[in-house]
């Protein structure tokens, strides 16, 4: 026979529980839209931000998820442009998502940052939030800033003052630099930086390009120029097909003298196309698969299949810190105000394997320490399938790599 | 120096693959008034064969396969779906063309998703051909270029010195009479047809281990193929090397060029003024090289549409 | 005719009616729709009307759409008093401008020529709107922000449909009431025979330019309504992809008739919203669908159905039910077929499962159709052929049925040619 107590406790417990489920089943859900580039030609990326995302989400999720609900992820396919993510934007704003992530491309990134600022105006008490975990232009953190919008990576200035600092104390930089830069907003903004630290480091500029976005075939005739305008390094902040083919070109006329300076040399496939030619060029990275803590990487390659390489550690990086600021506001499972989270995002900070990580209040960047590494063969993680891979020169850390809050950002708070 | 001597050789070896591909185009569109919108897309289909069979077998079976099967997919085209709408006018030809273009580029993603692929030129092929001002030229640059020539060179010989030539010839400028001295005419259409798919077949194979693979390769030249068809005239294969040079050898040498049409005001004291219009009159050649090709097409097509060598309009 | 007025009305009613029961993502889809319409309607003035294909009629929505986006910037930026529900004539005034300055030099060359000369202007300034800064800006594009107009501040997707609606409604009775004038008449010699023109005293060149200009002209509009729905625009907007989907949607829904263009746009953009979440192989079956509408139905969608209309007093339409019915049937076994093998390429092809073969060096069961299958066994590929084979052994019977009855009644062949397209898409 059973205690009265017992019965009392049982009684209780059920009682509890079908509160939990009651309450669970009104709670609301947080909804997170990824808009990615899920095809055209910079799926490549665009997959691993929205693998980055769906990995520290999905953590979350196992713990328990978020408001007393798993947390939706959603993924829509932009198509790697912005009239696609115009598109994407709205639907996904229909579908009632709180939260949208988006990184590939400054231009779509631009697209997306605007389409929620202008939602958020004409719809008060139901704002969405916009996390940018790899639109690097600066206009975003400036004309553009707004305070819905945060931005999780680092910037031109950020990656090429840790490029010049870092190889001119390894007496890599030289006096003569060469810039080679796409012809949009990123390009310019890497041009600009490289110009401005001219004279802190004592180099000339001998000659800047910015050449067409991802329409060149073949870049034999820019290196030629850059061979015939004789510089010591050359520092580029190319990506995807043109950063590949670039590096390709190089490998092909076998300028070893000449170092490169990059922000995504990291990128898959780079050094396999580069060859022999790739060692000793430099990146400048917000996180290297060298100082990341094995147990992180090892779970990384157990739930998505690779270890965590190019713009993975930093995406992670930037939504476990979004997801820091969820564990500070309590919805207790009712509607999810994404201004309180907001807030709770902009005193937000996480301690990564390289530093400790926040969000500043002006422009909404991220204040993040950035490694410079160095193609060399003494690496735990060879890449490509090569023996190469990218071995941490320094970290230079957040107080140093961090630009000031550009005069044409006005964030109005709400 | 050494810029202009690396520029024309790149520019020379980027001419002669323009040739390779836009030759079917042009004996297919001089022959039968088809501009086959769908021929870059022979371009890239070779690319991909070959990627696949490099991977299976080796790289030179891969270069030697590609082109008959992409011939042979040349060959079923033409006889199955284009002379079907033959009866309706060049436009329904031209339309058929069209939706084939969009319907291999689609297939292509399917099946290799939608990056580049890793198709790459094996390691004996990998090395310098020579070395100029302390620059190494890769040696397949040259091998590209040696490829086209041996093409250029037997075209020109089986067209002008054999039997097959003349009967072709024949079929293209008189189809009629062709066809009346007992030639099978929509044979030979056949054939030219799929002579030109393997041709642009083979210009994939060989570029596609060069250049990037992707699926956007062919929409990226097709239109570069129109010009250099267009500017060169119709029909001819002269016409067409000397067209597909002058855009390589452009292409090439315009990354360097900072040249604006705000520094020819200079000229006329204009210079000052231009700069504060902006807009087009301060744009660099550099900066502008992917759209001169467009407008050499446009001046070629108001001011001479028979194109530098055509004959016939 | 004594159908189509209250068809027509039956339309409208749905169309405003509608819109408000679904989400902002189907009213997107709706107003993406509208523009379409209007954009390949506006193509067609110049294909179907005046017989000229053009390649390149991107440009034209395009400087619609940045002509607008500048008056946008000036109203929101410069305080401006241009209302909102005007703005799309900015798009026209810029079409026109455009379409007389091209269509001069276009018009001086016929058939192919013609199409070369507006793809090379369209790719023109394609390559040139990237680096102009000034008027495309950059890379990046223009973007502005509708302002507030007399109570109606445009801030949701419903408001920003009505606009629309309006304008293209609007607009697609212009267009068809220009078909009705003498002018219109004379459009069409113009493709007939461009020497009658000459005849009747009228400079053939000069009337070319004005259907060109006009064509371009509600082009502009269409692109000035993408960009207040968008509020952005960048150099994409004139790329060859834009060019060929008006051309696609044009053909398969029929440039023989007014409506058709107007019927592929609107099935296209709504299918391709509803299966493109779905599927990557959408503009496969696009692709598809075009190239089986250009071999079995050159006349499209509309002509298929115009020609029924045309045809309505002979058609022994009790006997026609089932030989229609079969040849559907055997359209969608056919279908069926395709959509099978395509899917199981796409999921069996994808990055994600090919990572899981290099990974586990297993080929996993994919689900389809609601079974699971096994990719490496043979029945699953067989599938598609089990399928295809009577699909098609079916449609050909049934065609051949159909083609008999058309005949029988002396209905024109020419026609009746056309009929298998009706169950042949997928």
């Amino acid at each position: 026979m059973l205690s009265r107590r017992a019965i009392s406790t049982v009684a209780g417990a059920g009682m509890a529980l079908g509160m939990a489920v009651a309450s669970s089943a009104q709670a609301e859900p947080l909804k997170v839209g990824i808009v990615e580039s899920l095809s055209g030609s910079q799926t490549s990326t665009g997959r691993l931000y929205a693998t980055a995302a769906r990995y520290v989400l999905e953590k979350v999720n196992e713990q328990g998820g978020y408001n007393g609900e798993q947390i939706e992820i959603l993924e829509y396919d932009n198509g790697g442009n912005t009239s696609g993510a115009a598109a994407k934007v709205r639907q996904a704003i229909a579908d009632g998502v709180n939260v949208i992530i988006q990184g590939s491309s400054s231009a779509v990134a631009g697209q997306v940052s605007e389409d929620v600022r202008k939602h958020n105006i004409r719809n008060r008490g139901d704002e969405v939030l916009y996390l940018n975990v790899g639109g690097e232009a600066m206009e975003l953190r400036g004309n553009k800033c707004h305070y819905h919008a945060f931005h999780f990576t680092s910037t031109a200035p950020m990656r090429v003052g840790a490029l010049t600092q870092v190889m001119s104390e390894q007496g890599d930089l030289g006096d003569r630099v060469y810039s080679i830069n796409q012809n949009y907003s990123w390009g310019k903004d890497m041009q600009e930086s490289i110009e401005a630290r001219a004279d802190e480091y004592g180099y000339e500029v001998v000659d800047t390009v910015l050449h067409e976005v991802n329409r060149i075939q073949d870049f034999a005739p820019y290196v030629a120029q850059i061979k015939s305008a004789n510089p010591d390094s050359v520092i580029t902040g190319n990506w995807s097909n043109d950063l590949l083919l670039l590096m390709k070109a190089v490998g092909g006329a076998g300028l070893d003298d000449i170092t490169f300076g990059t922000a995504f040399l990291d990128q898959v496939g780079n050094v396999a196309n580069a060859g022999q030619g790739a060692m000793g060029n430099y990146v400048a990275h917000p996180g290297n698969i060298e100082l990341l803590s094995e147990e992180f990487v090892n779970d990384y390659q157990s739930m998505t299949g690779h270890y965590p390489v190019y713009v993975e550690p930093g995406a992670v990086n930037g939504i476990k810190l979004f997801t820091k600021a969820l564990e500070k506001v309590d919805f207790e499972g009712g509607d999810i105000d994404v201004n309180q989270i907001a807030a709770a995002l902009e005193q937000a900070t996480l301690e990564t394997d390289l530093g400790e990580i926040s969000i500043r209040e002006g422009d909404h960047q991220t204040v993040m320490p950035v490694v410079v590494s160095r193609v060399s063969k003494d690496v735990k993680y060879p890449v490509d399938g090569t023996d190469m891979g990218f071995e941490p020169i320094e970290v230079v850390s957040a107080e140093d790599a961090i630009f000031s809050v550009q005069e044409s950002c006005r964030m109005r708070r709400p | 120096m050494e810029f202009l001597i690396t520029s024309a050789l790149n520019g020379v070896i980027y001419g002669m693959l323009l040739f390779m591909v836009s030759a079917g185009l042009t004996l297919i569109f001089g022959m039968m008034g088809v501009l086959n919108f769908a021929h870059a897309s022979f371009y890239m289909l070779g690319a991909y064969f070959a990627y696949t069979l490099s991977g299976i077998f080796n790289f030179w079976i891969g270069l030697l396969v590609a082109p008959l099967l992409v011939g042979i997919i040349g060959i079923l085209v033409e006889r199955y779906l284009l002379r079907r709408v033959h009866f309706y006018g060049h436009a329904h030809e031209l339309l058929l063309t069209f939706g084939l273009a969009f319907i291999f580029e689609e297939l292509v993603k399917l099946f290799y998703g939608d990056y580049p692929v890793n198709y790459r030129m094996p390691d004996v092929l990998n090395f310098a051909a020579f070395n100029i001002f302390g620059t190494d030229y890769p040696f397949y640059r040259v091998f590209i270029g040696g490829v086209a020539l041996a093409m250029f060179i037997s075209l020109l010989v089986l067209l002008n010195k054999t039997r097959v030539g003349i009967v072709v010839r024949g079929a293209e400028r008189l189809p009629q009479t062709a066809q009346a001295l007992g030639h099978n005419v929509p044979l030979v259409f056949m054939g030219v047809f799929g002579a030109g798919a393997a041709l642009a077949g083979l210009g994939g194979a060989v570029a596609g281990a060069f250049y990037p693979t992707n699926p956007n390769m062919a929409l990226e030249l097709g239109v570069i193929v129109f010009v250099v068809v267009v500017v060169g005239g119709l029909g001819s294969l002269t016409g067409s090397l000397l067209a597909s040079l002058m855009i390589g050898i452009f292409s090439s040498f315009a990354v360097g060029l900072d040249w604006s049409l705000a520094g020819a005001f200079d000229w006329v004291g204009l210079g000052g003024w231009a700069r504060s219009v902006g807009g087009l009159l301060t744009m660099s050649i550099s900066s502008i090289s992917g759209a001169m090709p467009f407008l050499l097409m446009l001046i070629v097509l108001l001011v001479r549409p028979a194109g530098l060598m055509g004959s016939k309009n | 005719m004594r159908y189509k007025l209250p068809l027509i009305a039956l339309l409208m009613v749905a169309l405003v009616a509608v819109p408000p029961l679904f989400g902002g993502g189907v009213q997107y889809a709706l107003v993406n729709a509208l523009i379409a319409s209007l954009f390949a309607a506006a193509f067609n003035l110049l294909m179907g009307q005046g017989g000229m294909l053009s390649f390149g009629h991107a440009a034209y929505f395009g400087i619609g759409a940045f002509a607008v986006l500048h008056l946008m910037q000036a109203v929101e930026y410069g305080g401006l008093g241009v209302p909102t529900v005007l703005l799309p004539l900015a798009g026209g005034v810029a079409g026109l401008t455009g379409g007389l300055f091209a269509g001069y030099f276009a018009t001086m060359r016929a058939g192919v020529y013609f199409s070369l000369v507006t793809l090379a202007l369209a790719e023109l300034l394609y390559s040139l709107a990237p680096h102009w800064e000034g008027i495309f800006g950059g890379e990046a594009g223009l973007s502005s922000m509708r302002m507030p107009f007399m109570g109606l501040n445009f801030g949701t997707t419903l408001e920003v449909y009505y606009l629309t609606l309006v304008w293209v409604v609007l607009c697609l009775v212009i267009l068809y009431a220009y078909t009705r004038t003498p002018f219109g008449r004379l459009t069409q010699a113009l493709r007939d025979n461009a020497q009658r023109i000459r005849y009747m005293g009228y400079n053939a060149h000069a009337t070319k330019v004005v259907v060109f200009a006009i064509s371009t002209t509600f082009a502009g509009i269409a692109g000035g309504l993408m960009a207040i729905s968008s509020e952005t625009a960048n150099y994409s907007i004139f790329s060859t992809h834009i060019s060929a989907e008006v051309v696609l949607y044009t053909f398969v829904g029929g440039s023989t008739v007014f409506f058709g263009p107007i019927i592929g746009a609107s099935i296209f953009t709504l299918f391709g919203f509803v299966v493109s979440g779905a599927t990557n192989a959408w503009l496969l079956y696009q692709g598809l669908i075009f190239v089986l509408v250009m071999l079995y139905a050159p006349s499209g969608i509309g002509g298929l159905i115009q020609a029924h209309i045309d045809q309505r007093h002979r058609l022994p339409w009790a006997r026609l039910p089932l030989p229609y019915a079969v040849l559907a049937g055997g359209g969608v076994l056919i279908s069926l077929a395709a959509v099978f093998f395509i899917q199981s390429v796409e999921h069996v092809f994808s990055n994600r499962y090919q990572t899981v073969v290099t990974r586990t060096g297993e080929w996993p069961d994919y689900h389809l159709l609601g079974a699971s299958w096994d990719p490496l066994s043979p029945v699953t590929w067989l599938v598609s052929l089990v399928l295809l084979v009577p699909g098609v052994i079916i449609v050909r019977k049934a065609m051949a049925r159909i083609h008999e009855l058309w005949e029988d009644q002396g209905a024109d062949v020419y026609e009746s040619e056309t009929a298998p397209a009706a169950g042949g898409g997928h």
